[in-house]
């Protein structure tokens, strides 16, 4: 440090205090707070505070319910990040193409970005009304079979992850476009004088090229998938039909702040830290080492 | 000129002493839509005659919500001073050890007040012991609303709604073979439909009374009585009779539209209903099995809750303010204006005599169904858990499954029993 900052010992620590303040007061204090939590049980008021150890993570593993939780989450990133990205970027495709009015597709795709997930929230939830919704009729017209998203748990989790996945897609396109305009169009000419059909070179030069494109991508949809769909939850299904859409940070919303049992959802909080974190680190050292950086 | 500049001072500091001698105290509520603009009104009036306080009401979302903020803002300090919390927060406030009972405050504040003028089954379920611990404001029950357009197009007798669930069977299936409807029936609040459904009955919900002798330590299903509620309701949803229309208030505007011709909801979705429907709406008692014992319906809605630790000058500010709601004029106002209760029986008297219920009939049911019900047994007055929201969204999911067919009735509720009765057993931990 004294190298870059010659005569200012301490001028460094200053100028990055503020952040380091703003990560304690923000970020650390209250991990350690819900690490602490999750030792104790509360009366809603915080009147009577009892010493439990470790029952309210006993209670986690012993109930069915966070295994399920669990595995409805994994459901869900899965449809949201494998059908999200797949769409992004058979549009992305579509609308980098030399067509008329390609401005105009290309805003129509990524405007959907631009809607807050409540708003996202109940275009779906009505669109999927089972008495009113428009998208009820129209299934039901098509394929004679009525659908309840309030009562029936795979509907339910089916739409929840296409609003999901849908209100991300402006945002994916938008980087896919950029990635495939910095795609030189030599290689795919080149492969096309080799005689590579369209497919083929998609798969063997585009696709190759998109990767850091794509490697952030699903980092990104991670984290969306996992926590930011939050309130489209919320207002689209609130967990249900019998915990069908109860994702493991919506469980955790509900635990302690509808049902009142604070400590038992830091207990929760601090499970997911673990494993998001392990998610973070498998991620940046595979997923984007083996990414295509170079040209 | 001198003499003009000192009077301006003079007047300002007169008016910074005004402002000063004003007592302002917040009110954290749960009414949303049409019903924000009438309290909203009531609010205004006050402060209006009221010069030297201000009541500053504040929505703090749903039910649920407005409990869980109040609670935190209690364990930071910055709670207000008094709170609309929902009937099935009662037990949690009453262990809260954050609010003063509102029998206390009178005495407090040197005043006497007669208590015995609010509604009985208010009274009653808000009520421990003899004492009344929050303030009646919002109270309702559940109804059921039909609509009386599809009724005649079925060739039924609009004025001839279903009395028991076979009927509503029978009709259910009249009016779908007729053509009228693709779903007949839907509920608001399911998880409160439930616990409505046991009282009418006269059955407990919870032991030691209900929760109300002492705390409880168990629910009381699945008993044969809960599962025949669940088992009607499912095979119902089969029929295609039943649609199930989620939480609270969700299933209004599959009724309002006209694509189910029955309702079970809450007597303060009445004014709402009546306006947006473009048809004749009908109301009647709950529904109810022919071969089981009478209770009566439950007390819903919200209660006023008095923060302790505050001046008394501001305890005199809430006090004020409680009076004036129960004023027969704001009560009646109250009443028009959303469906709920009037609360007092001067504002019952006068609304007789002035002839409103036989002008709107419909404001008159919710109130028949609960007066003439037995009051006499803790199944009928009422239901009081400490973890009673937790439990709720038990009972739903568990409903929810059941109709799903992912679980038989009774494993339905066995699963939600063994969450619930956890839930009891924690809360007892807590609080004695």
């Amino acid at each position: 440090m004294e190298a870059r900052f010659p005569g200012h010992r301490l001028l460094p620590y200053i100028l990055i205090f503020p952040s380091i303040a703003v990560i304690i007061v923000f970020l650390v204090v209250p991990f350690v707070q819900a690490v602490q939590q999750s030792f104790y049980r509360t009366s809603p008021f915080g009147t009577t505070t009892l010493f439990v150890g470790l029952d309210n993570y006993a209670q986690l593993f012993s109930t069915p319910e966070y295994v399920r939780s669990l595995l409805t989450s994994v459901g869900f990133a899965a449809l949201v990040i494998v059908g999200g990205l797949a769409a992004s970027l058979g549009i992305a495709v579509l609308v980098t193409r030399r067509i008329r009015g390609v401005g105009f597709y290309q805003v129509a795709f990524i405007w959907t970005y631009a809607l807050s997930p409540a708003v996202a929230g109940i275009i779906w939830a009505l669109l999927f009304d089972p008495a009113v919704g428009l998208g009820t009729y129209v299934l039901y017209r098509i394929t004679g079979y009525r659908i309840n998203m309030l009562v029936e748990g795979v509907p339910a989790l089916l739409i929840a992850a296409a609003a999901a996945a849908w209100n991300m897609l402006g945002y994916n396109i938008c980087f896919y476009i950029a990635g495939l305009q910095n795609v030189p169009r030599e290689f795919e000419e080149a492969a096309r004088v080799d005689g590579a059909g369209p497919w083929r070179t998609f798969w063997r030069i585009t696709f190759p090229m998109l990767s850091p494109t794509t490697a952030f991508l699903l980092f990104v949809n991670m984290i969306y998938a996992f926590f930011q769909v939050f309130g489209l939850i919320d207002i689209m299904t609130q967990g249900g039909p019998g915990g069908a859409t109860e994702i493991l940070v919506y469980k955790l919303y509900r635990d302690g702040f509808i049902r009142l049992r604070v400590n038992f959802a830091s207990a929760q909080s601090v499970v997911l830290f673990l494993m998001v974190a392990a998610m973070a680190l498998f991620q940046l050292r595979v997923a984007t080492r083996r990414a295509v950086y170079s040209r | 000129m001198k003499r003009v500049v000192v009077v301006v001072v003079l007047a300002v500091l007169v008016g910074v002493g005004l402002a000063q001698g004003k007592t302002t105290v917040e009110f954290w509520h749960a009414m949303s839509g049409s019903r924000l603009k009438v309290l909203e009104k009531i609010v205004a009036d006050f402060n209006a005659a009221h010069p030297d306080i201000e009541v500053r009401p504040v929505f703090t979302g749903t039910y649920e919500e407005t409990l869980t903020k109040f609670i935190a803002a209690y364990r930071t300090g910055t709670a207000p001073h008094f709170v609309q919390v929902y009937e099935v927060g009662t037990q949690t406030m009453i262990d809260s050890n954050a609010i003063i009972p509102v029998y206390q405050i009178p005495g407090m504040l040197g005043e006497t007040w007669d208590w015995a003028q609010y509604v009985r089954p208010i009274l009653l379920y808000y009520s421990v012991g003899d004492n009344l611990w929050s303030f009646p404001f919002n109270s309702s029950t559940s109804i059921l609303y039909y609509n009386k357009d599809h009724f005649r197009q079925a060739g039924l007798d609009p004025n001839k709604p279903p009395t028991t669930w076979d009927e509503v069977y029978e009709y259910g299936k009249r009016l779908i073979e007729a053509g009228v409807v693709t779903n007949v029936l839907s509920f608001g609040w399911p998880d409160w439909q439930f616990e409505q459904q046991l009282a009418i009955h006269n059955y407990l919900y919870a032991d030691n009374g209900n929760g109300r002798a002492g705390l409880a330590t168990k629910v009381t299903w699945p008993d044969p009585f809960s599962v025949k509620v669940f088992t009607t309701w499912t095979r119902l949803a089969r029929e295609g009779i039943f649609l199930y229309g989620g939480p609270e208030y969700n299933a209004n505007s599959a009724f309002t539209s006209g694509k189910i011709s029955m309702l079970f909801q809450s007597t303060s979705s009445l004014d709402s209903i009546i306006k947006t429907a473009n048809f004749e709406v009908g109301t009647s008692f709950l529904p109810r099995f022919s071969d089981e014992p009478r209770g009566n319906s439950v007390v819903g809605g919200g209660s006023l809750w008095v923060r302790k630790g505050q001046s008394t000058a501001e305890l005199r500010a809430v006090w004020e303010f409680f009076k004036y709601l129960s004023q027969p004029d704001v009560d009646i106002y109250w009443h028009k204006g959303t469906g709920y209760f009037p609360a007092t029986n001067a504002a019952l008297k006068q609304l007789m005599d002035e002839g409103w219920f036989a002008q709107s009939p419909n404001h008159l049911t919710a109130f028949l169904q609960i007066l003439s019900g037995r009051q006499d047994t803790a199944a009928s007055i009422g239901v009081r858990l400490g973890p009673f929201v937790e439990i709720r969204d038990y009972i739903r999911s568990a409903l929810e499954k059941a109709l799903a067919g992912t679980l038989s009735p009774e494993a339905a509720l066995a699963e939600a029993a063994a969450k619930a009765n956890r839930a009891l057993q924690e809360y007892r931990s807590l609080v004695k």
